[in-house]
């Protein structure tokens, strides 16, 4: 099965997160702002050029870059 | 004496606290990571006790991620001043426990005495939850205390425990520093969640789906989910934050205009009252044309200063700041800048010594350096004097429409070099700044809330009073300096007096300014002045306001009229003639002076304080010749060009 990276989830979309991709070199903090494996994220929306993205994660909403969501594998 | 930090993460109710022990007012704001000087205090003396607080920027781990970072975690283990913290008071947002809790992990890890202050119980009470305190203090093993900063509940509470401490004098462990992998990290935050799961209580009578009501727990605040469906959308979201932007820029000018005319005659009023009151002698000229023109041109920009800051502190606290510097973020990395240059570039249109300063947020260094070598090019309220200036003698009626379209072609000509400058650097990539580590954008948005107007007027008032206290001095030196040049030799030369009504005029054409100026002429003439605007432009270098005062200096404004400086001066530029009868003052060079002002590297603060925040003399040297050049290259190119054009 194939896995998708958070930055290919749509709009309201809502996935689990698998994996980190820990060789990223942003990965450190964005496991620090609550990006753990395990954790529920939704789209919650997308910057008006669709980067960055803000996901809603334990509680709260985080913006970060498409080039960095894209080492959250997601389901 | 005792020392008591708090510690936190950013939105996490930190600064509030801290208010509440030292019965101070600082800095609280809503856009992560806004803290970056510590704030000292001693513990408010209504408790009956003594210890020191520091209020410490809001942090996320004690692992740094960013210049800011090294400088706020160095200061906790021990800060240069007042050393390693005796207790740490660390806030933690309740209906934000498993991030948050990570933060207070790492500080019990390096072996700090901790005390866990919980704050926003409203907003998780409102998802139908609560904390047992107990249960997490036993997990923790340390205390944790329930705080209400609105109904200033629980502070007696952790005040007591403050106090416990500070008698009791622990035997300190060893502090250390702390170092982890990732996926240390990753099982700490396991390790959290699960601590999270219990001691969180669901306040729904007959619990049934436990998970379903943690999911609610984890669920962002709906209206600004809401919101920000809105204001981050392609069309809305854009044309808002133009319309935002522009609302600030316009309210600036038309809230601040009525005032600094007021300010600029007020001055006016006490140099002509002086000279009357005691006549001509060299005291009375200096307090006159020198103190008090030189108070007034630090002044006469206050109110845009702090009106500005006032705004942005509206936004910061608001929660849209965050949300601009995500809709700004794609196009500035194409520039080689970040989303988090957003809040430093805004700043800059107030001044640039605060926003270089507040440049530190950005993680990576080039994107900082970046940031920091542009923001000199955002028009500073010191230019608005100087623009003013100029666009009366264009459009004579103020507040026109065409005086208002001119200025505001200024502003767009100011972000549009200022983006062209930040284009052309990036593209020399490595020679000039090198690339050290990868660009990242990583910003939480805070729930939008309505301001604390007491917490934001507080900001933008330190602010200005920093902004006085720091370029104040520089520009009321350099206005005496420049009197004394405008004065010497002549003034104590008694073969010039009152008696035949051109004193002024004798004295400048025998200063020691008019020697430099007419030596200089060669230099001015490209751009269709002669020799006073020469000096005045040298003195502009000290600060740009200065322009204003020299220039009323160089064209001997009668201060006896009735009308403001400005006005009279305005009078004396349309009837100035150069030494071969042609005016000074046309189209072509008062917009050829607009240009060289827009681009012009003129500020000895703005040098001082790159040269602080970078570390080298490099940088500011850097933005002295490049941008001084280019301007006067660009104002040079201007005037032909109009000439060309057949314009006057």
């Amino acid at each position: 099965m194939k896995f998708r990276n958070a930055s290919q989830l749509l709009k309201g979309e809502q996935s689990q997160i698998l994996d980190i991709d820990y060789s990223h070199p942003s990965a450190r903090r964005i496991i620090e702002v609550g990006f753990t494996p395990g954790e529920e994220i939704i789209v919650v929306g997308k910057s008006a050029f669709n980067d960055p993205i803000a996901y809603s994660v334990r509680g709260t909403v985080i913006a970060i870059r498409k080039s960095e969501a894209s080492c959250i594998q997601v389901r | 004496m005792f020392l008591v930090s708090l510690v936190g993460p950013p939105n996490s109710g930190k600064t509030t606290l801290f208010n509440l022990l030292s019965g101070q007012k600082v800095k609280t704001v809503n856009y992560p990571g806004a803290t970056i000087e510590y704030y000292h205090s001693k513990i408010d003396k209504k408790f009956g006790f003594d210890v020191e607080l520091i209020d410490t920027p809001g942090i996320i781990s004690l692992i740094p991620a960013s210049i800011d970072e090294i400088i706020t975690i160095d200061g906790i283990y021990s800060h240069p001043e007042y050393g390693t913290p005796d207790l740490i008071i660390t806030t933690v947002d309740a209906s934000q426990l498993s991030r948050h809790l990570v933060l207070v992990n790492d500080l019990i890890e390096a072996n700090f005495n901790v005390v866990v202050a919980i704050t926003m119980n409203d907003i998780l009470a409102r998802k139908n939850f609560e904390i047992d305190f107990s249960k997490l203090s036993n997990e923790l093993s340390i205390p944790v205390i329930k705080i209400d900063t609105l109904k200033e509940n629980g502070i007696d509470n952790l005040v007591k425990i403050i106090k416990d401490y500070s008698e009791k004098n622990k035997n300190q462990k060893e502090i250390k520093r702390i170092n982890e992998d990732t996926l240390a990290l990753v099982e700490k935050y396991n390790k959290i969640s699960e601590i999270e799961k219990k001691v969180m209580i669901s306040k729904n009578s007959g619990i049934i789906n436990l998970l379903n009501d943690f999911k609610n727990l984890h669920k962002p605040d709906d209206i600004s989910l809401k919101i920000d469906a809105i204001l981050l959308s392609k069309t809305w979201g854009l044309l808002f934050f133009f319309f935002a932007m522009s609302v600030t820029f316009a309210s600036v000018f038309w809230v601040a205009a009525p005032i600094m005319d007021l300010i600029d005659y007020g001055f006016a009023y006490i140099s002509e009252w002086i000279t009357t009151l005691f006549g001509i002698n060299w005291l009375t000229q200096l307090l006159a044309n020198g103190l008090v023109a030189g108070f007034g041109s630090v002044a006469v920009f206050v109110p845009q200063i702090l009106i500005l800051f006032l705004i942005l502190g509206l936004l910061e606290d608001s929660g849209y700041l965050a949300r601009g510097a995500m809709l700004v973020d794609k196009p500035l990395s194409k520039l080689g800048l970040n989303g988090r240059s957003f809040a430093p570039m805004v700043s800059g249109f107030a001044c640039a010594v605060p926003a270089i300063m507040a440049a530190r947020t950005i993680p990576n260094r080039r994107e900082r350096l970046l940031t920091i070598f542009i923001l000199p090019l955002l028009s500073c309220s010191a230019r608005i004097p100087v623009y003013l200036l100029l666009i009366g003698f264009l459009v004579p009626t103020t507040g026109s429409l065409t005086a208002g379209i001119i200025l505001a072609s200024i502003y767009l000509l100011s972000i549009v070099s200022s983006l062209v400058a930040a284009g052309i650097i990036n593209k020399f990539k490595n020679s000039i700044i090198p690339n050290q580590d990868h660009s990242s954008f990583i910003l939480e948005l805070p729930t939008y809330k309505k301001p604390k107007f007491n917490n934001v007027f507080f900001n933008a008032f330190t602010s200005t009073k920093s902004y006085i206290i720091g370029a104040g001095p520089i520009i009321l030196i350099f206005s005496i300096v420049l009197w004394a040049l405008t004065f010497f030799p002549a003034g104590i030369d008694n073969s010039i007096s009152n008696e035949n009504g051109n004193f002024e005029q004798q004295l400048i054409e025998n200063s020691y300014a008019s020697n430099i100026g007419k030596f200089l002429e060669p230099a001015v003439s490209p751009l269709g002045v002669d020799w006073r605007v020469g000096v005045a432009i040298i003195t502009s270098f000290a600060a740009r306001e200065v322009f204003v005062s020299s220039m009323a200096l160089m064209f001997q404004v009668n201060i006896s009229d009735e009308d403001s400086i400005q006005k009279s001066l305005l009078k004396n530029m349309q009837k100035a003639k150069k030494s071969d009868g042609t005016k000074v003052f046309t189209t072509s060079s008062i917009i050829g002076l607009i240009v060289f002002f827009i681009i012009a590297m003129q500020c000895v603060s703005t040098l001082a304080i790159t040269k602080k925040e970078t570390g080298s003399w490099r940088m500011p040297i850097l933005q002295f010749v490049i941008y001084t050049i280019s301007a006067y290259i660009l104002a040079v190119s201007s005037v032909n060009l109009i000439k060309f054009l057949g314009i006057a």
